[in-house]
């Protein structure tokens, strides 16, 4: 099951806001087709990067992820959904979000549930880590603004968390101000973050 | 902005202690009886597919790490 939602991107060149489509169950075509195009731009950012010599901590650190992997791993289990967001033909983000099972970490809402935030990329024309000059703005936002929406959906009330890679840590803390839970040696090392109610009602608006 | 699918209705028969359960988690996770159930199934459903695909449930205890296995019939 699937379903389409408008939202806007901004187009960082003009400065104009265009209209793109949130989809909420990616289908497996729709990820075989953003991977296709994805990896291959990141793999050659990559290989300039190498011949530019440049520090090893530059380099995009959620290359190695597969989409088409993850798909099929939680294809039709309700506990998962897979969101896109599709501008111009194209697939500029895509989100994985785990809707049961995961609780909050923070003192006051210990063991109330949370959607967490398995996995969110950017496609890597947008990112500023890849490209000089992003295509579009607003992708991350769209899609951590759903996983709220999620989040309320299902009863949580906006709760969210997520373990952040570093090269995004300070666009969690300081764009999305989630609280930051530090590292967390269960999960590699990557620092844990959360939004609480009020926080999310606080993005949202 | 607007993602929620379409939901159904439906009537749920439960008995007094089923409902009393429900009740009883419904206040302490803050969620109406409704949301409970709708996260009951998804957990439901990922534990049937795991187990399915030949994985085993276990409870660990926080402090002595101890694991104990969940049989789901």
């Amino acid at each position: 099951m699937s379903s389409r939602t408008a939202v806007f991107l901004r187009h960082r060149a003009s400065g104009q806001y265009v209209p793109a489509t949130l989809i909420d169950g990616v289908s497996k075509g729709e990820v075989e087709g953003a991977e296709k195009i994805w990896r291959p731009f990141i793999q050659e950012a990559i290989k300039r990067m190498e011949v530019e010599r440049r520090p090893r901590a530059d380099r995009p650190q959620h290359a190695h992820w597969d989409w088409e992997k993850k798909h099929d791993a939680v294809a039709d289990i309700l506990a998962y959904q897979l969101f896109g967001v599709e501008c111009e033909g194209e697939m500029q983000g895509l989100m994985l979000l785990k809707t049961a099972g995961k609780f909050s970490r923070i003192g006051s809402h210990k063991s109330q549930g949370i959607v967490y935030v398995s996995f969110v990329e950017t496609a890597p024309w947008n990112s500023p880590l890849i490209v000089q000059e992003p295509r579009y703005s607003q992708v991350g936002t769209v899609l951590l603004a759903t996983s709220i929406s999620v989040s309320i959906d299902l009863g949580f009330k906006g709760r969210i968390g997520l373990h952040a890679l570093p090269q995004a840590e300070s666009w969690y803390a300081t764009h999305c101000e989630m609280t930051d839970l530090g590292p967390d040696a269960d999960c590699h090392g990557l620092r844990y973050f959360e939004m609480n109610p009020e926080q999310a009602a606080s993005f949202l608006n | 902005m607007k993602i929620l699918s379409e939901k159904k209705t439906m009537t749920l028969n439960l008995t007094e202690s089923e409902m009393m359960v429900l009740d009883k988690l419904s206040e302490e996770k803050d969620m109406t009886k409704t949301a409970v159930l709708r996260q009951a199934l998804r957990l439901y459903q990922l534990i049937e597919h795991r187990i399915t695909h030949g994985e085993k449930l276990y409870f660990e205890d926080e402090l002595s790490k101890e694991k104990k296995e969940l049989v789901v019939l």
